[in-house]
């Protein structure tokens, strides 16, 4: 009750409401149905997405399913692994994941040839590696994509040059660039804050207006407020206002992104490049911290795949005397975030690690 | 668009490089710096930019981070990352601000825009903002800059030398930095007010308050007033509707009413949110008993935008309820802004009731004021009435915090 006026909030909201006018109420409701999981919840990973973006219903009691495959050409340092290799190990865990003998079968699973692609790749500290988001990028055009359906990207043009990419808007052959390419208007980003759950923000418009469909093509590295950054944290890069969702480890802002409808609509697949993980320092790229795991995770459920992230990473700093995440008061509480949101399954119980390769467990 | 008067970005940088050339043909302030490349087949056109400084207001941690101390919130920030306002970023254990002169936006105002009603009426401010704020407003009136990073946002360079000289040049008595939170480029704001004391040119800092004591004494020494918006008056407002609190912003008043300098409160009343009677009486009494009866408040009027759209525009009866209710606290000055034509727009002596300034939107009428005093009774008017006054502000020195209670008497000892 407002005291000098003598009328509620909700009388004066009612009558407020027509004075508005409809269109100035619209701007909060946008986005304000995030809380409606169209991703389904832990077994909505274990069966591949039909194409469409529209996840079947969750099987009871199914899991979501994490592919690792893990190979000492994947661990090589200097120039990276061999292109061609990352292409057969992640069309191998492709099949994997999808059930089928043929890759071009399992990635038609996920996407189809209407489709416009993009490879959301990390560029902060140690990249994403070029050569598994180029293996990406031609396991999707493998299906019946032009390349030019395909987009790697990340925020800035720099950064992608920064970190190995090509940066190429158009011409022939997948494009790569960053949302500050779609620039001068609003710096890439779309016009209307989109809200979903304690974040409200601008998506870029590469998500928006220029693709059907997303991969988190993440790199699994240990991040000094969140815990870790892999799939989900990945979109942090995919808002105009980062910087604002460090409070609380990050929590429930990572989820609250990845629960917004542009990417939780578009979300397929996420593909972790786990080559050389860092599980201490990060996100700045600590060469003393990593590790040659060697390895790629690849799962249609990214807080399955964040979850076995996290635990490979916990693993690793145990065997590195270090103490847990939780002990530095820096607890990946996203996943659970994520998982209430319906965005996937974030307790171990409930996720088959599927292992190709040197056991996924092994941190050696 | 510039979401404060409306320019293209073209116009913006068509106005502000000619203003720039006027001022200093042969410094270029118009440069672009750390231009990005562009990828192959993009098309061409300006691109966002960011200018690098090193920060002045932080701590080194180890492994390569940094405590940031210039705002309260204190981040602690590690390296490639970035403040909360998201324009200070950890390079290598190294604190940068990346808007040291890149401004977002750069135009002439009233001082009365700001506002500010005591202080120079009638003159003009070359006013200017970079990207960035160090708090979330959900009723941000400038979100579109202020919420935004700086590379997101079109800007241009202009050092400090170079904008003293334009406003020099534009017979700007004063240089506001606003639009957005000019704590989150103090640097920028520390440097160019030295220099523009140099050259007769003030300084003023419309601001959030959300500042550290250290940081906001060292910019006081060269600014001439400062407008701080008091968002509300509870801690639940600040969290829920700025992600910010309240408390840092009230210490924040009582330094610069420690250090003495000209400052002026504007309360955005929002209906619903802000606007209870008990909590307008709590503010006034709290600005009574810590500020003074004289500091000048204005209760603006909310318009719908950014992230409140649900509310309508403030009630012009609130906004009279809230000056009365202030006023019968004790508060002498009370305007009411973002209302053109209200009675409340002008000030009124307090000892004989006749007005002193007259205002109609931005036009001013200073007649009914003499020497700083209501020309009817001769009632000292608080404020700063001439640039000579404004550039004679000195700081005081920090007050020394009150005694001690001397230590309780000894009982005699046992001999």
């Amino acid at each position: 009750m407002n005291a000098a006026t003598g009328i509620t909030r909700r009388a004066f909201l009612t009558g407020a409401a027509a004075a508005a006018g409809a269109g100035a109420a619209g701007g909060l409701a946008a986005g304000c149905a995030a809380e409606a999981p169209t991703v389904a919840p832990a077994g909505g990973g274990l069966r591949p997405a039909p194409v469409g973006g529209t996840r079947p219903a969750a099987t009871p009691g199914a899991k979501s399913r994490v592919v690792v495959i893990r190979h000492d050409a994947l661990a090589a340092d200097g120039q990276g692994p061999p292109p061609g290799r990352v292409r057969e190990l992640l069309d191998e865990a492709a099949c994997a994941l999808a059930g089928d003998a043929r890759a071009a079968d399992a990635w038609a699973r996920w996407f189809k040839p209407a489709d416009r692609v993009g490879i959301k790749v990390n560029c902060l500290g140690y990249p994403t590696r070029p050569a598994v988001a180029a293996a990406i990028a031609a396991a999707i055009a493998g299906i019946g994509l032009a390349p030019e359906q395909v987009i790697i990207w990340d925020r800035t043009v720099d950064e992608l040059r920064r970190a190995g990419y090509e940066p190429r808007a158009s011409g022939r052959g997948v494009r790569c660039f960053g949302t500050d390419a779609l620039a001068p208007r609003g710096g890439g980003y779309g016009t209307e804050i989109i809200t979903s759950g304690a974040i409200g923000s601008l998506y870029s418009r590469i998500v928006t207006d220029e693709t059907t469909a997303l991969v988190s093509a993440c790199v699994l590295k240990d991040h000094n407020l969140a815990g870790l950054t892999c799939a989900m944290k990945n979109f942090f890069g995919a808002i105009h206002n980062p910087n604002k969702y460090h409070d609380d480890g990050c929590d429930p802002f990572i989820a609250d992104v990845c629960a917004g409808p542009p990417v939780r609509d578009r979300l397929r697949l996420a593909v972790c490049d786990a080559l050389r993980p860092q599980y201490q320092g990060g996100p700045s790229h600590r060469t003393q911290w990593q590790w040659p795991y060697g390895g790629l995770l690849v799962s249609a459920d990214p807080v399955a795949l964040d979850r076995v992230a996290l635990e490979v990473l916990a693993r690793k700093r145990a065997a590195a005397g270090l103490k847990p995440l939780e002990a530095e008061g820096r607890p990946a509480r996203h996943l659970a975030s994520a998982e209430a949101r319906g965005l996937g399954a974030a307790d171990l119980a409930r996720i088959e690690v599927i292992g190709i390769g040197k056991t996924w467990m092994d941190v050696a | 668009m510039n979401p404060r008067d409306g320019k293209t970005r073209r116009e913006f940088l068509r106005v502000a490089g000619a203003a720039a050339c006027a001022a200093c043909a042969a410094c270029a302030p118009g440069r672009r710096a750390h231009a990005q490349s562009q990828p192959e087949g993009q098309a061409g056109g300006p691109r966002p930019q960011v200018a690098v400084h090193d920060a002045m207001w932080y701590d080194r941690l180890p492994d390569k981070a940094v405590k940031c101390r210039l705002c309260p919130r204190e981040c602690t920030v590690a390296d490639v990352e970035r403040g909360y306002c998201g324009v200070r970023e950890n390079r290598g254990g190294d604190y940068k601000t990346l808007v040291y002169g890149a401004l977002c936006s750069l135009n002439i105002d009233p001082i009365e825009k700001k506002p500010l009603f005591h202080y120079l009426p009638g003159t003009t401010a070359l006013s200017v903002a970079t990207a960035g704020c160090n708090m979330e407003c959900k009723f941000c009136q400038n979100w579109n800059v202020s919420q935004y990073r700086p590379e997101q946002v079109d800007s241009l360079l202009v050092p400090p030398e170079n904008l003293v000289r334009m406003a020099a040049a534009r017979r700007c008595p004063s240089i506001a930095y606003t639009y957005t939170e000019p704590v989150v480029f103090a640097e920028y704001v520390h440097d160019t007010a030295a220099l523009g004391r140099q050259q007769s040119v003030g300084s003023v800092m419309i601001s959030n308050g959300y500042i550290r004591e250290e940081a906001l004494r060292q910019l006081c020494r060269h600014l001439t007033a400062v407008k701080v918006d008091l968002k509300a008056f509870t801690e639940k407002f600040y969290a829920e509707q700025c992600s910010g609190r309240l408390a840092p912003v009230l210490e924040a008043l009582e330094v610069l009413k420690d250090i003495g300098i000209h400052t002026e409160i504007v309360v955005l009343i929002i209906p619903t949110l802000n606007d209870s009677a008990g909590e307008l009486a709590a503010m006034a009494r709290w600005l009574v008993a810590r500020l003074g009866p004289d500091v000048p408040v204005h209760f603006s009027r909310f318009h719908p935008i950014y992230r409140v759209k649900n509310l309508p525009p403030t009630p012009v009866e609130m906004l009279d309820r809230a000056r009365k209710i202030s006023m019968d606290a004790g508060l002498r000055y009370v305007y009411v802004g973002n209302v053109p034509f209200h009675a409340g727009e002008s000030t009124y002596c307090p000892s004989c009731g006749k007005t002193v300034i007259r205002r109609v939107g931005y036009n001013v009428d200073a007649s009914g004021l003499r020497d700083g005093a209501c020309r009817a009774c001769g009632h000292k008017i608080p404020g700063v009435w001439s640039q000579e006054q404004a550039l004679a502000f000195r700081p005081r020195e920090k007050s020394a915090p009150p005694s001690p209670p001397p230590p309780p008497a000894r009982a005699p000892a046992a001999s």
